[in-house]
């Protein structure tokens, strides 16, 4: 069943028109990826999702219309975010920045947060440390971490890699294969880095200003002449 | 040399009260709520009207007044904050010119003089050759009581953390469940009840006046200047250094003297630390 349906999503700040006509769904246990230049839209499209800018169009979220909703009630229903530029609460530690996340999820703190744990040893060693005085890697880490503790159905994760060393990148990666694999987690991940993207996801959407360009699997895309040159670097 | 330990720790409770209703508003909302005094004033009045004009129990009249509080400072949320989106500046305007309208409003119902209140507990304790009211006594236990809840509401529950998370990240908060608009509207009908709960204390230190908004306000931005905005440990230093200059002034130099070092300290720490002594915006 598809978790996510989005129709015709087009989304504004003021009278400027960030998305135009977006149609694309996830299905359960997905990894989609998404990739598009800097400007291309893909913060907005996830922004659009949590309901944090102006839209027009249809998101469903299994089955369920989210038009009209809070942010938080979207958290509620079942959407976890890790965005851009994380916003973490800095002068909180590790482990209040993840119960924050438990804010809807109250029932499922012990679970999630041993899942945070096994995913990312580093914030157990760390739990106590303010995250605003932590490294750009340990803050992406209790972003996703602090969006798992919201019992996600969908884990929406904005540019992981954005100014990390390749190292870390390997480590998130293989973090987020894991949640899929051994926790069954659906995930869309942002990228501008597409061979991080390519080596994550199944199925890509490639977006140019505001517009899906075109989708489908890896090995379809990448017979594609013209996104071969513009994305894969030949 | 007693006298001004007893009265200083006293009075330092106190406004460690009166400027920690004041904190909050301002980490966590963003705006300077110049009509806070305004709560303090109608706490004042509420008590009156219910424990002298109706004569019902003062314990009651304390609950009247934090209620009176709580509900004006969620009127002021719904009415004022929420339609103008938290806009710093016309808010702060609206808000003055309610407390100016609210002192007038004041004057209608119970005239222009001042009223001295009743004790809210009669009778005196003697501390070695200093005798205190135990008014005053049972003002600084319950301002203390309350600013321990308070801490450990905001560190150890979920509305606390969340109202943390609202002061430091809006979106933050958002994505992790929390609707920043609840939480607002709570911290401002909190910020209220404490306002008021400050007004029925600091009316029986002084009087019940109209204009009785005034000085407490000064006394809150000072600690919150001083303290740095948003640090409830901070803002209990500072009371108690603002506290303790003032008792010190107005009994070993001249009691006409007594707001002027507040203010002298107001603009030192503003020229020399303009973030405050314990410095940053964000609640903790
Ligand atoms: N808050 C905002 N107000 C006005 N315009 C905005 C806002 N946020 C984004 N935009 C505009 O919307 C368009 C899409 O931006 P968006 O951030 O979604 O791109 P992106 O694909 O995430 O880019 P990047 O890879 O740089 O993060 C851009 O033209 C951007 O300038
Ligand atoms: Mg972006």
């Amino acid at each position: 069943m598809a978790i996510l349906e989005i129709e015709n999503l087009s989304a504004f700040y003021g009278k400027a028109q960030a998305l135009d006509g977006v149609s694309f769904s996830v299905e359960e246990g997905e990894i989609v990826g998404v990739i598009g230049a800097n400007g291309a839209g893909k913060s907005t499209l996830l922004d659009s999702i949590m309901g944090m800018t102006q839209t027009t169009g249809a998101i469903r979220l299994a089955g369920a219309d989210l038009a009209g909703k809070t942010t938080a009630e979207i958290v509620k229903m079942g959407v976890g975010y890790a965005p851009e530029r994380a916003n973490l609460f800095p002068y909180m530690s590790v482990r209040d920045n993840l119960l924050v996340g438990a804010y809807t999820a109250r029932d499922d703190i012990e679970r999630n947060l041993e899942m945070v744990h096994d995913l990312f040893p580093r914030l157990k060693e760390r739990s106590t440390q303010e995250t605003g005085t932590q490294s750009g890697g340990e803050r992406q880490m209790v972003s996703v971490g602090r969006a798992l503790m919201t019992s996600p159905k969908l884990l929406m994760v904005d540019e992981p890699t954005i100014g990390l060393a390749p190292k870390v990148c390997l480590e998130i990666a293989e973090v987020l294969r894991r949640l899929n694999k051994d926790y069954g987690a659906t995930i869309i991940i942002t990228e501008q880095n597409v061979n991080f993207a390519l080596t994550l996801a199944e199925r890509l959407l490639v977006m140019e200003t505001g517009r899906i360009r075109m989708s489908g699997t890896v090995e379809e895309l990448r017979e594609n002449p013209a996104l071969t040159e513009a994305y894969f670097g030949h | 040399m007693l006298q001004i330990i007893i009265q200083g720790l006293l009075l330092s409770g106190l406004y460690a009260l009166i400027a920690v209703g004041f904190t909050l508003i301002f980490s966590v909302g963003r705006v300077l709520n110049l009509a806070y005094g305004a709560y303090l004033m109608l706490g004042g009045y509420a008590f009156f009207y219910v424990s002298q004009t109706l004569g019902m129990p003062k314990l009651l009249g304390v609950v009247a007044a934090v209620a009176v509080g709580v509900i004006a400072g969620l009127m002021k949320h719904r009415f004022i904050v929420k339609p103008l989106k938290g806009d710093m500046v016309p808010v702060e305007i609206a808000t003055l010119i309610l407390a100016v309208v609210l002192q007038s409003a004041v004057v209608l119902m119970f005239g222009d003089s001042s009223k001295i209140l009743h004790s809210i507990i009669p009778g005196v304790v003697q501390v070695g050759t200093v005798s205190v009211p135990y008014s005053n006594v049972f003002a600084m236990i319950v301002s203390w009581t309350v600013l321990i809840a308070l801490y450990l509401f905001i560190r150890k529950t979920h509305l606390g953390r969340a109202m943390q998370a609202v002061s430091m990240d809006q979106k933050g908060a958002a994505i992790s469940g929390v609707n920043p608009d609840h939480v607002n509207m709570m911290v401002w009908g909190i910020s209220g009840g404490l306002g008021a709960l400050g007004g029925v204390f600091f009316a029986s230190y002084t009087q019940l006046y109209p204009a009785m908004w005034v000085a407490p306000l000064i006394i809150a931005v000072a600690v919150v200047i001083v303290g740095g905005i948003g640090s409830i440990i901070g803002t209990l230093i500072v009371a108690h250094i603002i506290g303790f200059m003032e008792v010190m002034t107005t009994s070993l130099i001249a009691p006409e003297l007594r707001g002027v070092f507040t203010m002298a300290l107001i603009i030192i720490v503003l020229v020399v630390s303009p973030k405050g002594l314990f410095g940053r915006e964000e609640i903790h």
